[in-house]
């Protein structure tokens, strides 16, 4: 009996053995396509009040331009397009996805707006179409003028649906601009447009940086005479004088958290990287040294400092630690590496180096390893400031010293654009937060 | 001797108590059923199935006639088809081998037809001048040599025809170098793909990846396990691990879906376990 089992159960083992159907083992290490192929339909109106092709078409060219800069996706030609275009639906039974399917769309886009008493209402919704599925859908109220922040805030939607990290479109971006012969500082939005005038010095305006907390921004500015760093909340136009020290003090940039200030200084008769409170006091001093130190960058935990110094003959980026001040270099190519900008997912700081007596953007790993340039041609491009998500790049481009504008693009370098509008010897962008 | 091995074995059943023999039993078969589970597919061996290697042999692929394209093997073969009664001149015999003048050839075939006007003409001989007689003889040995450089072209267009029909018979005959080549390569047969199942499936699952390099964070990595039917139907899918980027994920659970329908048959059913990661995605900032 107990042979008898025993020759049973080697008998089992050997069936399970040879019963089981040999499994292939394949490896796929790309995807096939790289860009995800997206088709956005025209807004539809839903009932109540008439057609607004002009509020459609703005709608419509600003998710379209912000889509287009995230570099995510392809979209599909809306001439290809079928009837389901045509129809509102915006449930998923309402959609006939096998459609979409036919022209090789991945995601779709559906909207539906309604006018009633100068309030806009758009509904939008963004679907899988493989898998059928609702991804993300808002509905969105305001003003007929508000149609541009819609559509910035839908595209920041759409890239966390994907993506799992919101977009930067619906932010502002500060800058310097010549354009009333003065420089002055400005704000517009992401993609250009909507520009408005912030101060009016009369005088030399420079490096704004926005507060990551709040709806306020520090410059440094001659007004007084002095180069002075001035704080101004946004909303309520109100101004002060942060850190008026005899001497430079400029550069100014907020810490992650927004509670200290990292500056130039020259108080002491030569530049050094300090660190103030909002309130102007001095907390500590960073750097000590004959040389000049300026440009001050925070590492996203706000334990370093990357920063610009004439230690070791030329100007070169240097990283300061906060607590010990160890002091390490970081470039050590090129004979001018300057305003450098730390990415807020911390892995690369971007930085212009100039060769060859014009400035380009380069981008490298706080190891210092894995140095790369991003844009190239003629034009000096200078002062890069990051996307709050990292995943674009502004900066100012200077074509042989006549058109000094703001362009963006991605943090690979790709899909270069000019944003700010012509003649405006536009310089020293800053990116804000989500708006 | 015998009784001392007697003896030592009951010491070993005193000490282990009446179970002892049981307890033998089953060591031995923990022993024997290790190795086999070891291979059995609950203990799944992560070995990833090494790309298909195509051998063409292209230095020694078979040919017909390897000297055919050198001017001294073509010249030693003219030699016999040149009749040796214009044996004055053997200079111009290399060169019919080349098909340089064929731009001669279409001026002189019309002097073919005129032949019987050429020998009336011959008739008023006696008028003729030295001059005229030599110019004549002259264009008449010219309409020989584009006759026979005719016959001879012919001939080579033959015998290029009848090489290269041979070759392919030979071609259609050729095994593979390699004695397990995937099907469709070498030897010419196979499925239209032309490569091993594995690989298409491989290939038509990647193109129905869509993913951007900007939604890739980090390396994620994920396996998952799909069942095929020979008619390439997708049977079952299970994903064993996630990589646990969503973005990552979906765009993997969007290409299985797409991929539910194979555009070819399989040679049979067949599991496959995929390792989707981005390695050569990776290069980037």
């Amino acid at each position: 009996m107990k042979y008898f089992t025993i020759n049973a159960f080697v008998l089992i083992m050997l069936y399970v053995l040879c019963s089981t159907s040999y499994a292939a083992r394949i490896e796929i290490s790309a995807p096939g396509e790289q860009t995800i192929p997206l088709a956005m339909t025209r807004l539809l109106p839903m009932g109540v009040g008439g057609a607004k092709p002009a509020v459609v078409a703005e709608f419509q060219e600003v998710l379209q331009g912000d889509l287009e800069l995230s570099g995510l996706f392809d979209q599909v030609d809306p001439a290809s397009f079928l009837s389901d275009a045509d129809k509102l639906g915006l449930r998923r039974n309402e959609i006939d996805f096998y459609q979409w399917r036919m022209l090789g769309a991945e995601a779709l886009i559906k909207g539906g707006y309604s006018l009633s008493g100068g309030r806009l209402t758009i509904e939008l919704r963004l679907f899988d179409v493989v898998t059928q599925r609702l991804l993300t859908g808002r509905r969105y109220v305001g003003q007929v003028s508000d149609v541009r922040q819609i559509a910035h805030t839908f595209a920041d939607q759409i890239l966390k649906s994907l993506t799992g990290e919101k977009g930067p479109f619906a932010a502002k971006i500060a800058y310097i601009s010549k354009r009333t012969g003065h420089k002055e500082l400005y704000m517009m939005d992401v993609d250009g447009h909507d520009p408005i005038r912030m101060t009016d010095h009369r005088s030399i305006v420079l490096n704004p940086d926005f507060s990551p907390t709040r709806k306020e921004l520090i410059f440094t500015s001659y007004n007084k005479g002095n180069p002075d760093l001035f704080r101004k909340e946004i909303y309520t136009g109100r101004e002060s004088r942060v850190s008026l020290k005899q001497g430079l003090n400029i550069g100014g940039r907020y810490s992650p958290d927004g509670r200290e200030i990292a500056l130039t200084l020259s108080k002491d008769k030569n530049s050094e990287i300090y660190l103030l409170g909002t309130d102007g006091t001095i907390h500590r001093r960073l750097t000590n040294h004959y040389a000049i130190d300026v440009d001050p960058s925070w590492s996203p935990k706000g334990n370093k400092i990357a920063f610009v110094s004439d230690r070791r003959g030329n100007p070169n980026i240097f990283i300061v630690d906060v607590h010990t001040l160890d002091v390490s270099r970081l470039t050590y190519e090129g004979k001018y590496n300057a305003t450098p900008a730390w990415s807020p997912k911390g892995d690369r700081i971007a930085y212009a180096r100039m060769d060859n007596g014009v400035f380009n953007i380069f981008t490298i790993r706080e190891n210092g390893s894995d140095e790369r340039q991003l844009t190239f041609g003629q034009g000096s491009k200078e002062h890069p400031r990051w996307s709050p998500d990292g995943r674009f790049l502004i900066y100012s481009k200077d074509i042989d010293g006549g058109d000094k504008s703001i362009w963006i693009m991605r943090a690979d370098g790709t899909g270069g654009r000019k944003i700010s509008a012509r003649g405006g010897k536009d310089s020293h962008p800053a990116w804000s937060v989500h708006w | 001797m015998e009784s001392s091995r007697k003896k030592r074995w009951q010491q070993l059943q005193a000490v282990f108590g009446p179970g002892f023999k049981q307890m033998l039993l089953v060591s031995v078969l923990l022993h024997f059923i290790l190795p086999i589970l070891y291979y059995s597919p609950f203990f799944p061996q992560r070995e990833i199935e090494k790309p298909p290697v195509y051998r063409v042999n292209l230095v020694n692929k078979i040919v017909k006639n390897p000297q055919a394209g050198r001017p001294e093997a073509t010249s030693v073969k003219k030699k016999p088809v040149v009749k040796k009664k214009p044996k004055p001149k053997p200079k111009p015999k290399p060169i019919p081998p080349k098909p340089k003048p064929k731009p001669k050839p279409p001026v002189k075939p019309k002097p073919v037809p005129v032949t019987p006007k050429v020998e009336p003409k011959v008739q008023p001989k006696p008028t003729v001048s030295k001059a005229q007689n030599n110019t004549l003889k002259q264009r008449l040995e010219q309409m020989r040599a584009s006759q026979k450089k005719k016959d001879s072209d012919q001939a080579r267009k033959d015998r290029i025809a009848a090489l290269k029909a041979a070759a392919l018979a030979e071609s259609r005959q050729i095994e593979s170098p390699v004695t397990d080549a995937p099907v469709g390569m070498v030897d010419g047969s196979g499925d239209e793909a032309g490569v091993s199942a594995s690989a298409h499936v491989q290939e038509f699952i990647q193109q129905q990846w869509n993913l951007s390099k900007y939604q890739a964070v980090g390396n994620p990595e994920a396996e998952v396990k799909m069942f095929y039917s020979a008619d390439g139907a997708l049977i079952h899918y299970k994903f064993i691990t996630k990589s646990g980027n969503s973005a990552f994920d979906e765009s993997l659970t969007r290409a299985i879906v797409k991929s539910k329908q194979l555009d070819q048959k399989l040679p049979e059913a067949m599991e496959f376990h995929i390792f989707f990661n981005l390695k050569d995605m990776l290069d980037r900032p």
